[in-house]
């Protein structure tokens, strides 16, 4: 069965496996409008988007959740990013939503959803999870944070198994990433008009 | 009635005609025309969405405009083809309940054309205009606000909460309600709340340090006192009913003393909220007409779920000692429930659906009203029948893995209760409130359950005392001391239950029974205290009532206690200090308005009796014997016919009271209608047929209507009952002197 396990996982990371150039791209602005070009600092290893919308409640009840995952996994070598791709999420739209939730995540608003396009996302909230690789990135995770969520009005009193902290653990560790073991629930994120 | 039926077969026909021109108009377009939000999405969302998804509504984000409606189309062709939107959880066909919201396939197949062929927006000239909500109170300003103590802050994250704030009444009267709107301050985190009325404060008192903060828990029980006092109804708050009119003739009522419980469920948001729940109330000056109550069926004691237990059935049922309407109807469990069914089979054998759900779901639950009552006479069976699912593919199961779960209060705890809110119809019970009767039922049905459960002994023997029996109050009253030998509540109601069956000496045995195993018993001294100045023991009544001043000063039934106590003892001015102090704590205590009123007559200022009086017969106009004060104070101001008018209530209310009658019957002399007033002596003297001045005095008005005979026969009776009985004797003598001229 372990074995089993193992295999499957490396069959999801092959076809994951997305390479992207590291360097001199653009992904974005930050709260301030500069353009952000470095997704992952130096020192550390894995890097961590989470897909967001300031208006999605879902998206937004897992704000605590991230929180907490960046508190456990950022001294370990995780670089966390919360992403704001929908056209409506403006920076001053997003810089008043993260004072009200006192969010101290870095956030990036994802203008021409390059973020979206390279993580192959299509709902807030969703999570990609990419291991440095040399001058690039390969995206070894995406999808739900954890179970809480089985669809839309479909929701467990508590998450039972933690995905994304499964999958980051396992990132950090240089092991097999287990992949979600459900789809991702929330809000379409919103496409940008030509 | 032919007019009648005429008239109303063209209402019927208009309003059918409307209801087709309005459907066609949003219907029809060319086959391929597409569908557009301006001609049908948006009077859907209009009718559906808005009342919930407006700016500052519970919805989470609005649907108003045409920019909303494209932004979120995608998880509204989701939501709605899935029907977890609008929130519906009755099945269609198993009940027909007012302001069903569940969405027409039609309109299911509009909603999934518009986004499939890109949401197109149409000519917004042609879109209905939108709806206005109200940001402040929906009826305009209460007559009274009442706001919980503290603002409370939820928690960004975790599981949903439960809490329970209480909000005490602060008027000293009573105020009868017509409808309530509850604002619970950030609507989109709460999911539903329910208003619990605490006649005895309890809740309060239970929680005597935090219930400003409000005390956690999903259900709670509340103390309803030793009085039957069934009046009831739903106060139940979801997203899109802010407002609760209850129907004509039904309001509900609070008195002094009572608390408001404000049960609510919440969903963190993410962020921390800060709200503070206000609940606004309108008065109305009519009491209620009809006066329902609510049914429970449950099987709590059954409620014991195995681990992995996917079809685990829990059944209760209960047979109607009288004819109902059931207006509305609550279904409620907790995380496991899966299947919810309630239904009743007629006598005839005929199954009819109350409800029915399929999918339960806690955090879409709510009160169901009938459109119209649904009508079960008298030995139908009420049935619930719920199915629970406690094994891991129940994905609101909140144990991982699995856990035994039994009945309880917290969410991981599990319940099954069927609420019904009746109103009985077609009684013919010689005045005996048939709420009597099916509380009598509930309770017993409880007790084949678990025979030992003290709440539903309580409750059946105070259904027996409502109904006059006290002897089986008693023995019901004893049956749960042999559970519980220490409670003193319940020895102080057996007391009053010997008290009513007469046996003074048992009765106050248990006054003092519950004394000595709790000085602090207030009721039961005060129990004890009136039945010593009822029994004319002055100075052991005054002690009692003193005793408890002693410890809560503030007690203005004990100040008038004491007042009718100095009253007996020849103390005027003391008593009617006590008097005073009663009213200023209590402006409707009913003994210090009569205690007062006996005082203004005997100083010579009836008119000030009579002010009183009306106060107190205003505040509760089933108390006969205010009413027959009132008449008295009528007399004393020669208003003789007010009077009349006071003691036929009084015996509407007891027709059993041979006094009531007989002081009606000098009324009617009075005022010359003697026929009348022989017809309420003859009344009174069936009911106590060894009154001798009730013989005489009806001898004396057969003599004026010239019936010397049966006034020659009623003398006489007196004269057997009384043989020195000087007036009835004189009256002979008088009939026999005057040869039948009187």
């Amino acid at each position: 069965m372990g074995e089993t396990m193992r295999q499957l996982c490396t069959i999801a990371m092959l076809l994951l496996g997305w390479v992207v150039a590291g360097q001199a791209q653009r992904y974005g602005v930050n709260l301030n409008g500069a353009p952000v070009t470095e997704l992952v600092l130096p020192g550390k290893r894995v890097l961590v988007l989470f897909f967001a919308a300031s208006d999605c409640p879902i998206s937004n009840r897992y704000l605590p959740e991230m929180e907490r995952l960046q508190h456990e996994f950022a001294n370990r070598g995780a670089q966390f990013r919360e992403v704001y791709p929908n056209p409506g999420d403006t920076t001053s739209v997003v810089r008043q939503h993260s004072t009200e939730t006192g969010d101290a995540t870095d956030i990036v608003i994802d203008r021409e959803q390059s973020l979206v396009e390279m993580a192959h996302v299509t709902v807030t909230p969703e999570a990609a999870v990419f291991v440095r690789d040399g001058s690039g990135l390969h995206e070894v995770y995406r999808g739900r944070i954890d179970d809480r969520y089985l669809d839309l009005g479909s929701e467990r009193p508590r998450a039972f198994h933690h995905d994304l902290e499964n999958a980051i653990g396992a990132a950090l560790g240089n092991k097999p990433v287990p992949q979600p073991g459900g789809p991702s629930v929330g809000c379409a994120i919103v496409t940008r008009q030509p | 009635m032919m007019m009648n039926r005429l008239i109303c077969a063209c209402v019927c026909g208009l309003a059918s005609l409307f209801v087709a021109v309005k459907v066609a108009s949003r219907h029809v377009r060319a086959a391929d025309a597409p569908v557009t939000y301006a001609h049908q999405i948006a009077p859907i969302l209009y009718k559906d969405c808005t009342t919930c998804h407006h700016p500052g509504g519970a919805g989470p984000f609005s649907l108003m405009a045409y920019a909303d409606a494209r932004r979120w189309g995608p998880q509204v062709l989701r939501v709605t083809q899935s029907r977890y939107m609008p929130p519906w959880l009755p099945e269609p066909g198993y009940g027909d309940f007012a302001d069903n919201r569940r969405l027409s396939d039609s309109d299911l197949d509009l909603i999934r054309q518009w986004v499939s062929t890109g949401m197109a927006q149409g000519d917004l000239a042609d879109a209905p205009a939108p709806p206005h909500y109200n940001a402040t109170w929906e009826l305009g300003t209460p007559d009274l606000v009442l706001k919980t103590a503290r603002p409370y802050t939820l928690a960004a994250s975790g599981t949903d909460v439960f809490r329970n704030f209480v909000l005490p009444y602060p008027l000293k009267q009573t105020h009868y309600i017509r409808a309530v709107e509850i604002r619970p301050g950030m609507p989109q985190i709460v999911h539903h709340a329910n208003l619990l009325i605490d006649r005895t404060a309890s809740f309060r008192r239970a929680h005597p340090n935090d219930w400003q903060d409000g005390v956690a828990g999903m259900e709670l029980q509340v103390d309803a006192g030793s009085m039957f006092d069934p009046d009831s109804h739903f106060l139940f708050w979801k997203p899109d009913t802010p407002v609760l009119m209850e129907p004509e003739g039904m309001p509900w009522r609070l008195d002094p003393g009572n608390d408001l419980i404000l049960n609510m469920h919440f969903k963190p948001s993410g962020k921390p909220e800060t709200m503070q729940a206000e609940v606004g109330l309108y008065f109305t000056d009519r009491p209620p007409e009809k006066q329902p109550m609510l049914l429970q069926l449950e099987d709590d004691e059954a409620l014991d779920i195995p681990a992995g237990a996917r079809d685990f059935v829990v059944q209760d049922e209960m047979k109607l000692p009288v004819d109902v309407d059931v207006l509305g109807v609550y279904p409620h469990a907790h995380y496991l429930g899966k299947d919810l069914q309630g239904y009743a089979i007629l006598p005839t054998g005929e199954k009819k659906w109350l409800i029915w759900i399929r999918n339960w779901d806690i955090d879409r639950q709510s009160v169901y009203r009938y459109r119209k009552p649904v009508f079960l006479p008298k030995k139908t069976v009420l049935h619930m029948r719920y199915t629970y699912d406690n094994s891991s593919t129940n994905i609101h199961n909140p144990n991982d893995p699995p856990v035994r779960v039994r009945a309880g209060n917290r969410s991981v705890d599990e319940m099954g209760h069927l609420w019904l809110q009746v109103l009985p119809v077609n009684q013919r019970l010689g005045g005996l409130d048939p709420r009597i009767l099916l509380e009598q039922e509930w309770m017993q049905n409880k007790l084949r359950k678990n025979p030992k459960d003290t709440i539903a002994l309580f409750n059946l023997a105070g259904a027996y005392m409502g109904e006059g029996d006290y002897q089986k109050a008693a023995a019901t009253y004893q049956r749960e001391l042999a559970v519980d030998s220490g409670d003193t509540r319940t020895l102080t109601a057996l007391g009053v239950a010997y008290e009513k069956a007469g046996d003074s000496q048992q009765a106050v045995e248990a006054y003092q029974k519950a004394i000595s195993l709790d000085s602090g018993s207030m009721d039961a001294q005060f129990d004890l205290g009136r039945l010593e100045l009822n029994h004319d023991n002055v100075a052991r009544a005054e002690e009692q009532f003193r005793a408890i001043l002693r410890q809560t000063p503030d007690d203005a039934s004990a100040h008038s206690g004491l007042g009718l106590a100095l009253l007996k003892e020849q103390e005027p001015e003391a008593a009617q200090a006590e008097f005073d102090k009663a009213l200023k704590l209590n402006p409707q205590d009913a003994t210090g308005l009569d205690g007062s009123a006996q005082l203004a007559i005997a100083s010579g200022n009836p008119a000030h009796a009579v002010d009183l009086l009306e106060d107190a017969v205003k505040q509760d106009g089933k108390d006969a014997e205010m009413r027959e004060h009132l008449a008295m104070a009528y007399v004393q101001t020669n208003r003789f016919g007010d009077a009349a008018t006071q003691l036929r209530a009084a015996t509407t209310i007891t027709p059993d009271d041979p006094m009531a009658h007989a002081l009606l019957s000098q009324v009617l002399t009075t005022t010359g209608q003697l026929q009348d007033a022989i017809l309420e002596q003859q009344k009174a003297l069936q009911l106590n047929s060894n009154d001798a001045d009730g013989w005489n005095n009806l001898g004396v008005l057969d003599a004026r209507e010239g019936k010397t005979a049966e006034a020659r026969e009623a003398f006489e009776h007196a004269l057997r009952l009384e043989p020195n009985h000087a007036q009835a004797r004189a009256n002979l003598a008088r009939l026999q002197a005057s040869a039948g001229k009187f």
